[in-house]
């Protein structure tokens, strides 16, 4: 309520202009009509959706509401919303090509893991593995309606395809996902062995026999993730973050094992057997745009100011950090800040820092968003553990 | 006084403007002037836009600076170009300036003494030597060609269609040199701008009658020797590749001289 | 250390053109600029007072696929921050840069581009000088890894880049704004600003810049600097160009 008041205050009482209108025709004024009332009007500094600079949209998470797939996710920040689904398929081994080649260079450092720690040389393994062989494929799609602009039938767009990107990239550089999750090992019978009787179930992954023939890798799960924006207002990767988040999360794999006799690999159909992905920490993603009170700042014919002298004059500079922006304030600036944290114990890691588009946002302001996104880190594991 | 190279948004310094005040100074492009908001006014700063080679002009009191040649040519106003008619409408010819850009226009009747019934019917793929009119302002402006002058309603120059001949693409930098070098007064002889080459020919050439030549801005060189009857292809063609190797390997005056003599006798024009 | 090769106005029929090779990460790439030009199908753009910068990246040996859109968008934020779109014959028409990886190691699926990145905004840069694109300012980038004990890596390998904990890129205009930041990797806020501080002194030498905004030469550093390498190697372009008129002088 209060952004209508502001607006109808700055509108001259001539032209009596609704604010929806003022807010098309004058995008960018009417934005920063709201960030900056006149000081005589007492009202706070507010986004022109309500909001308060560093406030995030009301997000909201639901997991395992698609029934066919092996974990599904749908998260809604504001308008925006993702629908995530992971489905599970089995690669084997014999059809991957370079399987024997990988096989050796993937033993070679297992051995090396007797002698360094074995976690890190794990960690070096998945991925290896996840990498190498594709087993996390994210796809993203901006569909039909989500937004004007986007026409039917169209090849995906290059929004679609740098979020896509994204998305695995993030998989690959959190290493979100464990490697050991999406293997399926096959225990060869110790035929030496006296209880030779109970091999015949013998596939059991956590039966390791000392002595006995190594067991190998067989197969492995390769996880399809598709994401769909079914309304996009703003702040894509947010969204479609959080729900590949919560839809591994909700992920539950059935037990599989490799049949000798038929040459295949059989999975349990009994739910109890399935478990879930073992995930490595939880990172979310927080954006953020830079608004410039200075619409012409582009290309106004002044002397850009070092950045020196700009940190100086910083209290007269009129340049708003938005976190999560609505697609409103998205198409009003240029710069783009997006960050991803997780928390260890309690301390703050930063996964992934990233901005670009323009020359405002510097140290200072990144150790603030780090701030703001260790917030939303609390916020939104409270959201996920819900769902 | 030393040569200065600037890079975008670097300043001109102070010490190398002309410091001749009867006359408002004059920018060149690449330069833009920025006010400075400082405590008492402002200031204003010339800044590079482009990087290039710092160059004034005392007399004229200009300052310019000089990029790099293989640039694109960007129609300014008064600047002499080769055109070639893409396709005619009702009222205008459409033609091609410079490749992958909207056709600049030029009308029926902008040329000499054109009316109605006398105007030229220019077909496509031909060539005129027109100069720019105007290039509008704002976004999506058309450019505009004349082939007359406006203030007398004269061909001045060699504006109009160019017939037989052949036209040679150069670089921007290297017309604008040729154009340069031909309105210098040319007293001094062997290398104006550093060019030599036309010269050279011209000695070697005219015993064969001479040639024509006629420079676009927009990189292009029409060549015409019509005079010299059975060798007139071979000589074209001779001296469009002398422009275009001096051009491609920046060549020296001494070498462009060698390469003369190079093609001439490759072609066997002069022995 | 070797640094890195570049040269101008390689190719005669673009408007502009540069090659840049970093010996460091083994990536060569070739740029090419054309502009302004008429852009089919957008004379409705978005904005229509300005000129519209496109980029395209071509990987060296497959076709591009979502990674290089991506990249692309980075790119096209960046450069296209830097130029003036409403400079005569810009408005409304399209820059196009075309960078293609013509050497070095493969960028794979899903990987980072980060290794990348620093090569890829030099050539775009130095192909828009070569074609005369009129800018606002230049800048001057590079990689950073950090390593498990906590050093840091000028433009590691592909190899040493897998090993690092976290991967930096930053980019500083010239007068030392930070354009760009993409990090990856684990680390906390502190590593970050230290990281930053060593990419500020490579990017732009040792030496502050003084009031007027004239990064000072006078300092040896200043010519090791990224921002020194990219004017040197404009200054001797311009050199050989107009070779026939400094003679004179």
């Amino acid at each position: 309520m209060a952004s209508s008041t502001t607006a109808s205050n700055l509108t001259p009482p001539s032209l009596s202009l609704p604010p929806s209108q003022f807010a098309r025709l004058q995008p960018h004024a009417y934005l920063l009509a709201h960030l900056s009332p006149p000081p005589a009007s007492n009202q706070p500094s507010i986004r022109a959706n309500g909001r308060a600079a560093s406030q995030f949209r009301v997000t909201s998470a639901n997991a395992g509401s698609l029934t066919h797939t092996n974990g599904s996710a749908v998260v809604r920040i504001g308008d925006t919303a993702a629908v995530c689904g992971v489905r599970a398929e089995i690669l084997h081994t014999k059809d991957i090509a370079s399987w024997s080649v990988l096989q050796a260079s993937s033993e070679h450092n297992l051995d090396n893991s007797n002698y360094a720690g074995v976690s890190e040389s794990q960690d070096e393994e998945d991925r290896g593995h996840i990498q190498d062989l594709n087993l996390l494929v994210p796809n993203l799609s901006l569909s039909t309606g989500c937004a004007p602009g986007f026409t039917p039938g169209a090849p995906p767009s290059a929004l679609a395809q740098s979020l896509s990107h994204q998305l695995l990239s993030l998989l690959h550089t959190t290493r979100l996902v464990r490697a050991e999750d999406l293997r399926i090992w096959y225990q060869p019978p110790n035929l030496e062995s006296e209880e030779f009787g109970n091999a015949g179930e013998g596939m059991d992954v956590d039966t390791e026999e000392s002595g006995g023939p190594e067991r190998e890798i067989k197969a492995f799960w390769v996880l399809y993730i598709d994401v769909m924006i079914i309304s996009l207002a703003g702040n894509p990767f947010d969204a479609a973050w959080a729900s590949v988040l919560a839809a591994l999360r909700d992920t539950k794999l059935p037990r599989a094992w490799w049949d000798a006799d038929n040459e295949t690999v059989l999975c349990s159909d009994d739910v109890a057997d399935a478990r879930k992905l073992s995930l490595r920490g939880l990172p979310v993603a927080s954006s953020f745009c830079s608004f410039e009170g200075d619409a012409a700042a582009g290309w106004r014919a002044v002397v850009i100011p070092s950045a020196e002298e700009q940190k100086q004059k910083k209290s007269a500079q009129r340049r708003w950090i938005l976190a999560d922006p609505d697609g409103y304030e998205e198409g009003l600036s240029q710069e783009r800040a997006s960050v991803v944290v997780d928390k260890e114990n309690g301390k703050t890691v930063i996964v992934k820092m990233e901005k670009h588009g323009g020359w405002t946002v510097d140290s200072d302001d990144l150790r603030q968003l780090v701030d703001v996104s260790a917030q939303r880190w609390d916020e939104m594991k409270r959201i996920l553990d819900q769902c | 006084m030393t040569a200065l190279v600037l890079l975008p948004s670097d300043e001109v310094p102070q010490d190398h403007l002309p410091t001749n005040n009867s006359n408002p100074l004059r920018l060149g492009p690449g330069l833009r002037i920025l006010s400075q908001p400082s405590s008492n006014g402002s200031n204003h700063v010339l800044t590079a836009t482009q990087a290039g080679l710092l160059t004034t002009d005392a007399k004229r009191n200009t300052v310019s600076l000089l990029s790099f040649p293989n640039r694109r040519y960007i129609p300014t106003v008064n600047d002499f170009v080769i055109a070639q008619i893409h396709h005619s409408s009702v009222d205008f010819f459409h033609c091609m300036v410079t490749p992958h850009t909207a056709h600049a226009l030029l009308g029926q009747l902008s040329f000499e003494g054109a009316s109605k019934k006398t105007r030229p019917m220019l077909k496509q793929g031909e060539l005129v030597y027109a100069r720019v009119q105007s290039v509008g302002l704002g976004a999506g402006a058309e450019v505009e060609l004349t082939c007359v002058n406006p203030a007398t309603g004269k061909a001045d120059g060699g504006l109009g269609p160019l017939t037989g001949g052949m036209v040679f693409d150069v670089s921007t930098g290297m017309a604008a040199r040729l154009i340069r070098a031909s309105s210098t007064s040319a007293e001094n002889t062997d290398a104006i701008e550093g060019l030599a080459v036309l010269s050279e020919l011209g000695k070697k050439l005219e015993s064969l009658g001479g040639f024509e030549i006629a420079v676009g801005r927009n990189g292009k060189v029409w060549v015409d020797c019509s005079i010299a009857a059975e060798s007139a292809v071979k000589v074209t063609v001779a001296i469009g590749r002398c422009l275009q190797e001096t051009d491609q390997q920046n060549l020296h005056t001494h070498d462009q001289k060698k390469l003369v003599m190079k093609i001439l006798r490759d072609m066997k024009l002069v022995s | 250390m070797v640094g890195p090769i570049a040269s101008l106005s390689q190719l005669h029929r673009s408007d502009g053109s540069a090659s840049y090779k970093c010996p460091a990460t083994g990536y060569s790439i070739l740029g090419a600029v054309n502009g302004p030009i008429e852009l089919p199908a957008r004379r409705d753009a978005l904005k229509p007072e300005e000129a519209t910068v496109e980029v395209f990246v071509k990987p060296g040996t497959t076709t591009g696929g979502v990674g290089e859109r991506y990249i692309e968008g980075i790119l096209r934020s960046v450069l296209g921050k830097i130029v003036l779109g409403r400079e005569k014959g810009f408005p409304r028409r399209g820059v196009v840069i075309t960078l293609a990886i013509v050497g070095g190691e493969n960028v794979a699926r899903g990987d980072n581009y980060l290794t990348i990145l620093p090569a890829l905004l030099h050539t775009g840069l130095l192909a828009m000088i070569s074609a005369s694109v009129p800018l606002s300012m230049t800048f001057s980038a590079t990689l950073l890894g950090v390593t498990e004990d906590g050093d840091i890596v000028r433009d590691p390998s592909p190899t040493a880049a897998k090993a690092a904990v976290s991967l930096h890129v930053f980019a500083f205009s010239s007068k030392n704004h930070l354009l760009l930041n993409e990090s990856e990797g684990r680390f906390g806020f502190d590593t970050w600003e230290y990281v930053r501080e060593r990419a500020l002194s490579i990017c732009q030498g040792e030496t502050t810049a003084s009031a007027d905004g004239d990064v000072a030469m006078g300092e040896g550093t200043a010519s090791a600097s990224v921002s020194g390498f990219i004017r040197e190697t404009v200054e001797d372009q311009i050199y050989s160009d107009y070779a026939y008129k400094l003679d004179s002088i």
